[in-house]
């Protein structure tokens, strides 16, 4: 009988395994192979180049530009989406009406389609049509300029100011400006990703017990700084590992902003690795270099989910 | 003063939804010169379009959203690429579960030699994003000569090692008794999978149909690499792209119309089973 069931044991994981092999382990084997070489899609044959492709992304300025951009991106949009998540479900936590409300504004831009919402910003963001630079400029000369351009501050200079700036010469074009272009970028990154990380805090703190604010406030934690760095911030620790883990995978993964509105331009400062494989493999069909990018990202991911699983496995919370 | 930071975020987190859903009724002249407010004012416009082809003008008066909308079907074939993904998500999310319920349950309830060790690829595989993977993937498509067709869009995505983890973890928590009792009852062990534990699995499965279907939904990257040319197998972000790719400039009307057409089906659905929803999405959280 058991062994009739064993039998059904193998019969019921095959499939799940040939496709485990064949979709997921096998490219991997597949990338690295051809990251050695310098083959294209309808060639014959292939060149085995060792380790030139990898050479080429160290010393190549284009290929610096590129680690230098996902880097960037991923290093603003972490922290900042985390932080906005986590401030976020901490006003939400603790205003008494309309939580659910802001929950769910919040959490609109995960669910729509990234690609039609790049478009939208895009389009809000146009220079000359663009809702937000118009809104910008009608302001110009009304008490907003004169807030945003810091007149009531004695120190500041009003006229040197950001805005009094783009009131004389202009707003800037978000993404035709390469100062403003990888920022720009990351604020749809943000934009779209806080509300996830949001909601996983939300979840994060409903776990965190009651009495340990009693017990906290009878040691003398009054003020409600101290209640967060001393219950709040340990407790969401394995959260915010999750958080961080995700978040950072999630990133390096960022492809149809740039994809769709910069090419990876200008001068390639929104260059990211996803782009970049594509660029390299699929428009301009250079197998071994994108192999090797391919493989430079593995080699990231692993190291971010090795790091997460060992800082879980520390538990780090203090419980 | 909470409210007021709250309400601040809410207003800069709805601004592209509010222009593109404003913007997708307005005329031409109105998106240009930022007038009419939310909603335009709906004056009777002249398509230009219908003008260039020889119509005469009173024949060519439309409303704007009207015309912004019908644009949106006519300029491209958009009823297709939702009909394509539609086809795409609901067979990716088919085959998923037809290959990760037994798995799970394999892995779960049934013991046999090298279970462990299975269950330890499962984990391993959990490591590898399909996206990294792209390249490679491309080739062997292309190898195959699978690219630009329905198979490139879908076999990739066949094997989700997250639903086999998932639905593992789920079914621990089935008492055995159950499953004992079904086999008293003469039932086979593939009919248990689908008959016992498919039933009691319904929550955690529509967090998975949830989580599995906003991905593939709104998944560009991919089709972007498979779907070179053949129009007649784009998906919604896809088709999107493309009809920004040959804008002139006058076309943002009907292309916000199209944005809010692709968007709205997950948006409505979300506003309607909000807990669910978000219980999906945010599902890897268990991970």
């Amino acid at each position: 009988m058991s062994a009739y069931r064993a039998n059904a044991g193998y019969w019921f994981v095959a499939p799940a395994i040939i496709l485990m092999i064949v979709i997921l382990i096998v490219p991997v084997g597949i990338a690295a192979f051809l990251s050695f070489t310098d083959y294209a899609l309808g060639n014959q044959g292939f060149e085995w180049i060792g380790l030139k492709n990898y050479e080429n992304i160290v010393t190549r300025s284009s290929y610096n530009k590129m680690i230098w951009a996902s880097v960037t991106y991923v290093l603003v949009v972490v922290p900042v989406s985390i932080g906005l998540g986590l401030g976020a479900a901490l006003l939400i936590n603790s205003v008494k009406r309309f939580g659910d409300v802001y929950k769910t504004i919040y959490f609109l831009p995960v669910m729509a389609a990234l690609l039609a919402m790049a478009i939208v910003w895009e389009f809000s963001l146009h220079p000359s049509l663009g809702m937000v630079n118009k809104t910008l400029t009608s302001l110009c000369g009304s008490w907003v300029e004169g807030f945003f351009s810091w007149a009531w501050l004695p120190w500041a200079d009003p006229a040197n100011s950001w805005y009094a700036h783009g009131c004389k010469n202009g707003f800037p074009l978000w993404f035709g400006d390469k100062n403003y272009t990888m920022g720009t970028v990351a604020f749809i990154g943000i934009w779209q990703a806080f509300g996830f990380n949001m909601v996983l805090y939300l979840a994060g703190l409903t776990s965190v017990p009651r009495e340990l604010y009693q017990a906290a406030d009878m040691d003398g934690a009054d003020t409600a700084w101290d209640r967060f760095r001393l219950v709040t911030w340990p407790m969401l620790g394995p959260t915010t590992v999750f958080v961080v883990t995700i978040t950072t995978i999630r990133s390096f993964q960022v492809f149809d902003t740039v994809e769709a509105i910069t090419d990876g331009g200008p001068s390639k400062s929104t260059y990211v690795m996803m782009y970049a494989i594509y660029e390299k493999g699929v428009q301009q069909n250079l197998m071994g270099v994108g192999s090797a990018i391919t493989i430079a990202f593995l080699a990231f991911v692993l190291i971010l989910t090795m790091g997460q699983r060992y800082l879980v496995e520390r538990r780090v919370h203090y419980s | 003063m909470k409210h007021a930071v709250l309400i601040l975020g809410a207003l800069i987190v709805i601004l592209p939804f509010y222009v593109m859903t404003s913007y997708s009724l307005k005329s031409p002249r109105e998106i240009e010169t930022n007038t009419g407010g939310f909603f335009g004012a709906q004056e009777p416009m002249v398509n230009e379009y219908c003008v260039k082809l020889g119509n005469p003008r009173e024949a060519c008066v439309e409303t704007p959203f009207i015309f912004n909308y019908t644009q949106a079907f006519k300029k491209a074939p958009l009823l297709r690429y939702l009909l394509n993904g539609v086809i795409v998500t609901a067979s990716i999310f088919f085959i998923q579960v037809l290959i990760a319920l037994p798995c799970a349950y394999a892995l779960s309830k049934l013991r046999f030699r090298g279970r462990e060790f299975v269950f330890s690829m499962v984990l391993f595989c959990l490591l590898i994003p399909v996206h990294a993977i792209a390249l490679p993937l491309y080739v062997m498509l292309g190898k195959a000569g699978l690219t630009n067709t329905y198979a490139a869009l879908i076999i990739p995505w066949t094997i989700s090692v997250f639903g086999i983890f998932l639905m593992r973890q789920f079914f621990m928590t089935v008492p055995d008794d159950l499953i004992d009792a079904a086999r008293m009852d003469g039932m086979t062990e593939f009919g248990i999978i689908w008959k016992v534990m498919l039933p009691t699995a319904i929550p955690a499965l529509l967090a998975f149909a949830i989580f599995s279907v906003v991905a593939h939904w709104n998944d560009y990257f991919w089709p972007r690499i498979v779907i070179t040319g053949d129009r007649d197998l784009y998906t919604p972000p896809l088709g999107m792209r493309e009809f920004k790719g040959d804008a002139d400039g006058s076309i943002w009307g009907p292309m916000m119309a199209t944005a809010t057409i692709i968007v709205t089906p997950l948006i409505v659905a979300f506003l309607l089973a909000q807990k669910r929803f978000i219980e999906g999405i945010t599902l890897t959280g268990m991970k």
